[in-house]
């Protein structure tokens, strides 16, 4: 097997005198589907952070694809960031671009093809992402949120990369539009062999579409591996989460 | 890695295909011209992601009625990629780009966001009476806390930049004054001069205008925000009215704010020309105060301070408004913050060529 795409060993950092992570350690492989759940000021999206460089831990060492994120230079940085694509927990589209410009920017930015062919190719990523044709032209501030999500999805796709980071795909997302939202997300890992690591609350997201869960607890990884094996495991706040929903999923969440 | 390459066979119209084809390998396709690419040979493929394959696609499709290339000794994940990006073929035909409006369609437009926004003055003036008739009939309601803080933002902020500007404004006018005079020998009536100018024209609009650059711009972007963040929505559903909480006391501290400070801005000015007088035309300062007290008529005084209210009625008017109409983006804040500050100006100057041409015919 090769090489984890994401390797997070002992990273420790605290923010406002707080300790966020305690020497945390996480390891993911290509082409798997991880999920990222703990309860509220876990450090969950701080992890997130941390890992697509945006947030410096206090100590140890973050590696995407065998390449360590803190000791790169800012050339090596940059031939990273066209690897992975990060979905922001609002989108974060840019508002005075139309949003077949917002999915385009990276390729304007990132190759030499010309304008146009960016465009189009763009159109092809929200179609990929379930847009209909016509949102192309539209502003982001005439989209619904979970239209809003989907293009920021095209847009982390929009280089192709090989590992995407969602922050909440599906929060904020009527509960129809977010079991459609994760069945795209595993159609696209499947079909386009991504790694997905995803920051999530979501119990059904984990029920449907994950290979594999990370819990963080007090700052450490507490468990990791399917649903079925974290149920066993003996912390208060994880039986809590977990009886939020009946094992049978008859009354949703 | 290896980088894309791609070999054309012009017996069979085959593209044999090699290295990673990513965005980045459209210029292995570069030399293939027009000729027609009958079938795609996937064996050489190391890599395929969507836009690779669109890329090769687009060169064996460049209309998009052109047949669909045969598929030869693909890996099946590559077969399976070029088949997704086929499925959704028709969405990235290409389009025309954004027609160009004419001169007639930007000036009709152009007109029309101008009657837009004289309608929406109205009907927001009419709105604000209504609301201030309410709070006439409840005066309890008037909101001291916001109205102080407003006061502390919109008047004592701005009295340095008022008290300089003005003072600068005043040495400039008296040197270039003095300069004139002094050839006549006529140096006394530069105080007259200084005096009119002054007190009547330059304090009432320049403060008018620091005041719109000052603080319009910044109730249009405060309101705005609230308004992206949906600050405002969450007023209006506590029973609360966004006009009385936000709107009505700007306004008061503004119209009370701008008359003061145009006063503020009168004394720095005339220090300014006192300084310069006497450096330059050795009038003593007792001499200035006292052909001032000699010329000054009251209603100079009293025809600048008057302009005043009428200004900051309109500043507040347009940057409040403008506010509201904020859309949920960061660019619209942007634009209706500048926007506040055009219209500000020209609803100013062209305020005060109406009061000129008043004053005039009512020999004022």
């Amino acid at each position: 097997m090769d090489a984890p795409v994401i390797d997070v060993r002992d990273v420790s950092i605290a923010l406002g005198g707080h300790q966020i992570h305690r020497g945390l350690s996480v390891s993911v492989a290509r082409g798997e589907v991880v999920a990222l759940i703990g309860g509220s000021g876990t450090g969950k999206s701080v992890l997130l952070r941390e890992i697509v460089g945006l947030l410096k831990p206090q100590a140890g060492h973050i590696e995407l694809f065998g390449q360590s994120v803190w000791d790169a230079t800012p050339a090596q940085m940059q031939a990273l960031r066209q690897r992975f694509g990060v979905l922001f927990q609002d989108g974060a589209l840019f508002s005075s671009l139309s949003v077949e410009d917002n999915v385009a920017t990276p390729l304007f930015e990132h190759t030499d093809l010309p304008r146009a062919t960016c465009r189009r190719l763009a159109r092809l990523k929200l179609a990929l992402a379930g847009l209909p044709p016509d949102a192309a032209g539209k502003q982001p501030s005439q989209l619904s949120g979970g239209m809003r999500k989907r293009v920021a999805l095209a847009r982390a796709l929009a280089l192709d990369p090989e590992l995407v980071f969602l922050d909440e795909p599906t929060s904020g997302l009527d509960p129809i539009s977010a079991r459609a939202f994760d069945t795209l997300i595993r159609f696209l890992a499947d079909s386009l062999g991504l790694t997905v690591f995803l920051v999530t609350h979501d119990l059904d997201t984990l029920f449907s579409i994950i290979d594999r869960v990370i819990v963080l607890a007090d700052g450490r990884v507490l468990g990791s591996g399917s649903v079925a094996e974290l149920r066993h495991i003996d912390d208060p706040w994880l039986q809590d989460y977990f009886a939020a929903r009946a094992p049978e999923g008859t009354h949703g969440n | 890695m290896s980088a894309a390459r791609a070999d054309f066979d012009e017996a069979e119209g085959a593209l044999r295909l090699h290295g990673d084809w990513d965005a980045r390998a459209e210029s292995a396709l570069a030399d293939l011209g027009r000729r027609r690419v009958r079938i795609l040979d996937g064996a050489g493929i190391t890599r395929l992601d969507t836009n690779g394959a669109w890329l090769l696609l687009n060169a064996a499709r460049p209309q998009a009625a052109d047949p669909v290339p045969e598929l030869r000794a693909f890996a099946p994940q590559h077969r399976a990629m070029i088949e997704l990006v086929e499925r959704h073929w028709d969405v990235t035909a290409a389009q025309p780009g954004p027609r160009r409006e004419g001169v007639f369609e930007v000036a009709g437009r152009g007109a029309l966001v101008l009657w837009g926004h004289l309608i929406g003055l109205f009907d927001f003036v009419g709105r604000l009476v209504i609301e201030l008739a309410a709070l006439i009939a409840r005066p309890g309601s008037w909101r001291w806390m916001e109205f102080g803080a407003q006061m502390r933002a919109v008047f004592v902020g701005a009295i340095p930049i008022v008290a300089a500007m003005q003072f600068l404004l005043g040495v400039v006018f008296a040197y270039l004054l003095g300069s004139q005079a002094q050839q006549y020998g006529a140096s006394i009536f530069v105080v007259d001069g200084l005096l009119l100018a002054i007190l009547r024209e330059v304090s009432p609009v320049i403060v008018a205008v620091l005041v719109a650059g000052r603080t319009g711009a910044a109730i249009t972007a405060q309101i705005g925000t609230m308004k992206v963040t949906e600050e405002i929505d969450a007023i209006t559903t506590l029973g609360l009215s966004a006009l009385a909480v936000l709107v009505v006391p700007r306004i008061v501290a503004l119209l009370i704010a701008l008359p003061l400070l145009v006063f503020i801005g009168d004394i720095a000015g005339i220090a300014g020309g006192m300084l310069v007088t006497k450096a330059q035309l050795d009038i003593s300062y007792a001499m200035f105060l006292d052909r001032t007290a000699e010329v000054l008529l009251l209603k100079t005084l009293l025809v600048g301070l008057g302009k005043a209210p009428v200004f900051a009625i309109f500043i507040g008017l347009i940057a409040c408004r403008m506010g509201l109409s904020v859309t949920r983006d960061a660019r619209s804040v942007g634009a209706h913050t500048t926007s506040t500050v055009v219209q500000s100006l020209v609803a100013i100057i062209i305020l005060n060529a109406i009061f000129a041409v008043t004053f005039v015919k009512l020999d004022i």
